[in-house]
């Protein structure tokens, strides 16, 4: 294994993310070719939390883009204050001033609101990581528009001129895949998919985020969360909810588990009614066998 | 042959092994991948194997296609020194440009964790939600007048349906950015506002019909269906009709001619123009036939191609399962309506359906009103 990404497991894990080669070397890849990366894999996989460490790691700012249906330019990109400019033509017109110096005045750098695409390319002390979260959700308008801007790092405003990046910011961007995410963005991207992590993963997840948990609790929990996505499940539970339920439990004082425990507190890692229905009562007996067994 | 170019033609080759088992990998990716060995431990394999999934971008459903290739093609090279040599040339070469092709449109796979429940009335005792439940096959004359009705209700519900995006609009909220751009024309004074207001979406959609003698009373309504939609629909491009049997037939050109009239007088109008209504099904044959003369035209990211069809068909497998595979990489979804999948104990099993199931982003019913309730939710643009 390459030393800088032997190097880069040990720094996330310093900062409470226990990565597997397969992210490591992904990451590694992505800020060395200056290239986004696109990470899809189930909800509460860590997706988000990558971005997060990464930024910590490089002591950089994070910048957050929350996608949605319907996001557009004016929420992702820039913004005038029509507000600030409207006072600000008032004031012009009684100062006399000719149309020029009035536009020159209202259409500069102070009177526009920064959204985070564009601090995120603006910003001078350096490249800040810029996470693009849930792109599915976005819908296919913004997708071609974003390309745009993640291949130039360079957005025009018709009344500024063109601005370059200061500094190509680290950009990852995550999907649920509740959409496939167009084929020229994927290309412009590279690719982690995360899965679900192995048992000996989880249990080293747990041991550092959760550091009260015992060993014996962890394994349990560990186990049981193994056991529970082998079954069919409409959302199966990801490391997040493993990590909340392992809170809960060290809130409730248990020390492991047992049915009663369990079925008080499996809304922490079930969200979902008919999973919950379904792993009610008898039904959770194999599954508990599982992990105490 | 040289030593970089070595390297070079060992990933070229690995690449195509890819597309020969239907992994998208393209110039680009190669050129990517190209440059991430250089970045790593060309001894490792593990890491070489994690670095070109990451690079070539291979995706979670191609990962074990992905595993056995490379397994099987990516020759252990031990020989560090020389293949750092080739390193350093390939880094010196520069990486590739990338090349991007036009985008080509991407089936939504994951449309079955969408809800399908129907939306709006509310289920109880009234002589409408007996309709609704009422199996096609058994309706009475006076039943049919009631159902044209619901389904022009059901029609404009899904024509109507809004999106998330804002357009300009004479009502709705103010638009600021465009209301000042407009004030800045007339120095600063805001004579008007302007507005936005969400956009109506309407679905786009393909649907083929069998009209086959089993599929009859089917047929008849779901084509009431899709003409009611069209009637409410802005856009005359907005669906395409095809119905078939032993033969293709497109059947918009003649909806367009037509009069609104009572649903049943325009279903016997276009009865005769399918030949073989109401006969026998060769349905791989038709939807090979669909592919090749209208896949291209009629069928593009944004539709949602339905198919109904009970898949009862006695013809050979081979041409469906192609022709489905086709139509589901361009779609942006493939429902398939089996009016025998309303009954519980139904399993997918006759060939042609068990061929098709692979391409097929869901499988529902299509016995009564209620189920073509339904698929509103599924249609939607």
């Amino acid at each position: 294994m390459r030393a800088e990404i032997a190097t880069l497991q040990e720094d996330m894990e310093r900062l409470g993310y226990i990565a597997d080669p397969a992210i490591t070397t992904a990451l590694f890849l992505s800020r060395e070719m200056r290239r986004p990366l696109l990470i899809e894999g189930d909800a509460g996989v860590g997706k988000t939390e990558i971005a997060k460490v990464l930024a910590r790691l490089l002591d950089t700012e994070l910048i957050r883009l929350q996608c949605y249906e319907g996001l557009d330019v004016s929420t992702s990109l820039y913004e005038w204050n029509y507000q600030r400019q409207m006072l600000r033509l008032r004031i012009a017109e009684q100062e006399q001033k000719s149309a020029e110096e009035i536009e020159d005045l209202i259409f500069g750098r102070s009177y526009l609101l920064e959204r985070p695409l564009l601090r995120a390319i603006t910003r001078r002390e350096g490249p800040a990581v810029l996470l693009i979260d849930e792109i599915d959700r976005a819908d296919d308008g913004f997708e071609a528009f974003l390309l745009e801007v993640l291949s130039d790092f360079q957005v025009t405003i018709p009344e500024l001129g063109t601005i370059r990046a200061e500094h190509i910011p680290y950009v990852i961007l995550t999907s649920n895949r509740t959409r496939e995410i167009g084929d020229a963005l994927r290309r412009r991207c590279l690719y982690l998919y995360i899965e679900h992590p192995t048992l000996e993963k989880e249990v080293r997840i747990l041991r550092t985020r959760v550091p009260g948990a015992g060993a014996r609790l962890a394994e349990e929990i560990g186990r049981f969360m193994q056991a529970l996505r082998r079954r069919r499940l409409s959302r199966a539970p990801g490391v997040a909810e493993t990590i909340d339920w392992a809170q809960a439990l060290l809130h409730l004082h248990r020390e492991h588990l047992d049915r009663e425990t369990v079925e008080q507190t499996l809304g922490c890692i079930l969200k979902d009614q008919h999973d919950l229905r379904d792993l009610s009562g008898a039904a959770l007996d194999p599954v508990l066998a599982e992990a105490t067994g | 042959m040289s030593e970089p170019a070595d390297l070079v033609h060992h990933l070229a080759g690995f690449a195509r092994a890819l597309r020969e088992h239907g992994v998208g990998v393209n110039m680009s990716d190669e050129a990517d991948g190209l440059a991430a060995l250089t970045l790593i431990d060309l001894g490792d394999r593990a890491e070489v194997r994690r670095a070109l999934r990451t690079a070539l971008k291979i995706r979670q459903r191609d990962i074990s296609v992905f595993e056995e290739l490379f397994d099987r093609l990516w020759t252990a090279r031990t020989g560090s020194a020389r293949l750092l040599a080739q390193k350093r040339r390939v880094q010196a070469a520069g990486r590739p440009r990338p090349q991007t092709g036009a985008p080509r449109p991407r089936p939504d796979r994951d449309s079955a964790l969408e809800s399908v429940m129907p939306e709006g009335d509310e289920p109880g005792y009234s002589p409408e939600a007996v309709l609704r439940r009422k199996p096609f096959d058994e309706l009475s004359p006076a039943d049919l007048l009631a159902m044209e009705r619901l389904l022009s209700r059901l029609a404009l519900r899904l024509a109507t349906r809004t999106s998330r995006r804002r357009v300009p609009s004479v009502r709705g909220e103010v638009d600021l950015r465009r209301s000042f751009r407009r004030a800045l024309a007339h120095g600063g004074e805001y004579l008007s506002l302007a507005r936005r207001a969400r956009a109506i979406e309407e679905p786009r959609l393909a649907v083929l019909c069998d009209t086959s003698g089993s599929m009859d009373p089917h047929a008849r309504f779901l084509l009431g269906f899709m003409l009611a939609l069209r009637r409410v629909a802005k856009s005359e491009r907005s669906s395409e009709i095809f119905a078939f049997n032993t033969s293709l037939v497109r059947l918009t050109p003649f909806l367009r001619t037509l009069a609104p009239e009572r649903l049943s007088r325009v279903l016997e109008r276009l009865a005769a123009e399918v030949p073989d209504w109401a006969g026998g099904t060769r349905i791989g044959e038709c939807l090979a036939e669909f592919v090749d003369h209208h896949l291209d035209q009629r069928v593009d990211a944004r539709t949602v191609v339905l198919i109904l069809s009970d898949g009862l068909d006695r013809g050979d497998i081979a041409p469906l399962a192609d022709a489905m595979r086709a139509i589901h990489a361009r779609a942006r979804r493939v429902l398939w309506l089996n009016p025998l999948a309303g009954d519980h104990r139904y399993e997918p099993t006759a060939r042609a359906m068990a061929a098709a199931l692979p391409y097929i982003d869901q499988l529902l019913p299509a016995h009564n009103l209620e189920s073509l309730e339904r698929l509103l939710p599924l249609l939607a643009a």
